[in-house]
């Protein structure tokens, strides 16, 4: 109980609470905003967080996140521009209400069971974790190993892409990892010669380069969305407790699958969207109203991907293993503030982790009465022209990226970074995979490498553990799976293709 | 599509190569099999392997069936439609990295004003913005994130030529 108390004290601090509240309206604000996504404004605010005590550090990334993925749902809804990935999934279902004149009902939907989502997700990483934690405590580097290895394979599945150029990329994120003397033998690998390398690229100057320089690129290339006309709501959560008791089923549906998927390493909230969405079609009894306006698979994808977001922290608290592009800046982040990922997270520093919890709690519930002030205000966030955000993003870009080490060289790799993600996006090979293998590279070498040195060279071991075994099954699945897609999809194509 | 596939996968192969190259030239770690040289050789090995695939085709048709569907939603909705890229306008995608570039050689010489100021005007300009909003912005933009990040994040931005009253 003191435990409990110690953490409600430390959410309580002014500087916490003042986090919590700034972060939460950055985080609408820029989820709002077309084209800038949730990853951008997490990966924007880490310099911010440098500065920040542990516990509001964490509360900033906690609440924009979650106020973000709830907000890219707005300009999804009002223009069919998904404000973020995650938010693409149903993108259509709610442009349709739109269009049918219910806006209001659909932004409601989207708020609701955000809020709601993000509250499920949470009490399952207040259950699961510590269960885990308790399993965590008899891994080694082989689980590890395999662990990190499925993260990186899930987040190549999850890429509507390509799944060679996924893996592709995937790969050139753990060779860039490589660079810099962080290695098994303390030898400088691929520097050229250049001090400034000796360190390894680091994660948070990449991410900034590959999330948002790259998009301010794009946006240099794409035609101005359209204007959004300027309108009055009538009441947000009318008729929302209705839905809810008419849709529990999908609302629960989407709420546990949300959470598994969020549990998977390297899986996250665009993949919990996409999936909640495809299944509420499926099991509903009316599959014909899908796309037409039809509240059901809004309620389930909407609910799903905010209750991935918090469990997405298990596999990040526990291993050290993102669940997805915003925890991986999250675990950067919790390491720079001393609160290194792992299963003693929960015994040495269970207030810390309390207070995580309760602002999980925090932010979900403010999510309501924010989120409504957001809807209300969106008409006007949503007419400042591009010419007027983006010139600002690429400056914060630059100075965020100098204030990680107050070194200019940082700049450069946000400027590298950005051409890289621009020209990989271009060409179908997704930018996340490639983000999280930089990420993860040096936590799966250094449990590659000492699991090989410790059954001297033996891939045996990897194998014939139990924990182990099952890990590789799921990870050499996550490897086949596109490749049965193709086999069972080949004579489909082939019919299609002749005349008939 | 800016490349074939053809030209990206061996692009791919060859980074693979290369680091397959000089990754298993890394000197070993004295007594131990396993050292620095073994992860940099696999990933080397796997990009080569990658490359190849893509080079060949193999899983093309994920991404046609991507593609087929994001088109057929544009075409349903009429969605505005990007103007097919010219060479030279797709130069104009390299302005953000070459103003970061300007921002690194610049900024201890003009000062952290100065530069910001020259990078927002630029940028504003990109957009197709006016010149009233290029100065607006570009005076409060700098000022505001300078009063943000010295002031309240303690982060060294140099004063160059035109310090702020706090610095």
């Amino acid at each position: 109980m003191s435990t409990v108390l110690e953490a409600l004290r430390m959410v309580a601090a002014p500087d916490v609470v003042l986090a919590i509240l700034l972060s939460s309206i950055y985080g609408l604000v820029v989820g709002c905003l077309p084209g800038l996504s949730a990853t951008m404004a997490t990966a924007l605010l880490v310099p911010v967080t440098f500065y920040l005590s542990p516990i509001a550090a964490i509360a900033t990334i906690i609440s924009a996140s979650a106020m973000a993925i709830f907000s890219g749902d707005i300009p999804g809804t009002l223009l069919r521009i998904p404000g973020t990935p995650a938010s693409a999934a149903y993108t259509d279902e709610a442009y349709a209400m739109t269009r049918k004149g219910r806006p209001e009902l659909a932004l409601g939907i989207c708020l609701w069971f955000s809020a709601i989502g993000g509250i499920a997700g949470t009490i399952s990483l207040v259950a699961m974790a510590p269960l885990l934690a308790e399993i965590a405590f008899s891994f080694s580097t082989y689980e590890y190993f395999w662990l990190g290895i499925m993260g990186l394979m899930c987040a190549t599945l999850v890429a509507r892409s390509s799944p060679v150029k996924a893996i592709a990329s995937m790969l050139l994120g753990l060779l860039i990892s490589c660079v810099g003397m962080e290695n098994p033998g303390g030898v400088p690998r691929f520097t050229f010669g250049l001090t400034d390398l000796l360190g390894g690229i680091e994660a948070v100057p990449a991410l900034v380069g590959a999330f948002a320089v790259s998009e301010v690129m794009r946006a240099l290339l794409q035609p101005e969305p359209p204007k959004l006309a300027h309108r009055r709501f009538g009441s947000i959560l009318a008729g929302q407790i209705a839905l809810t008791k008419q849709y529990w089923k999908q609302m629960t549906r989407g709420n546990v699958i949300g959470i598994i998927i969020g549990v998977l390493p390297g899986a996250g909230a665009d993949m919990a969207a996409w999936v909640s969405y495809a299944m509420a079609k499926k099991f509903s009894k009316e599959p014909q109203k899908f796309g037409t306006g039809h509240p059901e698979g809004l309620v389930e994808a909407g609910a799903s991907n905010n209750a991935s977001l918090a469990s997405g922290w298990v596999p990040s608290l526990l291993f050290g293993i993102p669940g997805d592009t915003i925890t991986a800046i999250a675990i950067g982040v919790l390491y720079m503030k001393g609160l290194n990922p792992g299963p003693t997270l929960f015994t040495e520093r269970a207030s810390s982790m309390y207070a995580l919890y309760i602002i999980f709690l925090i932010a979900n519930i403010i999510m309501i009465p924010l989120g409504i002030m957001m809807i209300r205000g969106t008409s006007h966030v949503m007419r400042a022209p591009r010419a007027a955000i983006m010139p600002v993003v690429l400056v914060c870009a630059a100075v965020g990226s100098f204030a990680t080490g107050n070194n200019l060289s940082a700049v450069l790799i946000v400027a590298a970074f950005g051409i890289i993600g621009y020209v990989l996006e271009a060409n179908g090979y997704p930018v996340a995979g490639m983000v999280l293998g930089i990420v993860m590279g040096s936590m799966v070498e250094q449990s590659f490498v000492t699991s090989l040195i410790k059954s001297d060279g033996s891939i045996l071991p990897f194998f014939d553990r139990p924990v182990s075994a099952i890990l590789a099954a799921m990870t050499f699945a996550a490897l086949l799976w596109p490749v049965a897609i193709w086999l069972w999809g080949r004579p489909k194509a082939a019919k299609r293709a002749q005349p008939a | 599509m800016l490349l074939s596939d053809r030209v990206t996968g061996g692009a791919v192969a060859a980074l693979g190569a290369a680091a397959a190259y000089v990754g298993a030239q890394l000197p070993p770690v004295p007594g131990q099999e396993v050292g620095p040289a073994a992860f940099p050789t696999l990933i080397g090995l796997l990009l080569i392997l990658c490359g190849g695939l893509i080079a060949f085709g193999v899983g093309r048709s994920f991404e046609d069936e991507a593609e087929a569907a994001v088109e057929e939603s544009e075409v349903a909705h009429g969605a505005p439609h990007a103007a097919p890229p010219t060479p030279l306008r797709s130069l104009k995608a390299a302005l953000p990295p070459a103003l970061l570039l300007f921002y690194v050689l610049a900024v201890d010489r003009l000062g952290f004003v100065p530069t910001t100021f020259l990078m927002i005007v630029a940028m504003v300009f990109a957009f197709g913005g006016r010149w009233r909003l290029a100065l607006a912005l570009g005076t409060i933009g700098p000022v505001a994130v300078h009063l943000v990040f010295y002031k309240l994040l303690r982060v060294p931005l140099p004063a160059g030529l035109l310090p702020m009253p706090w610095s």
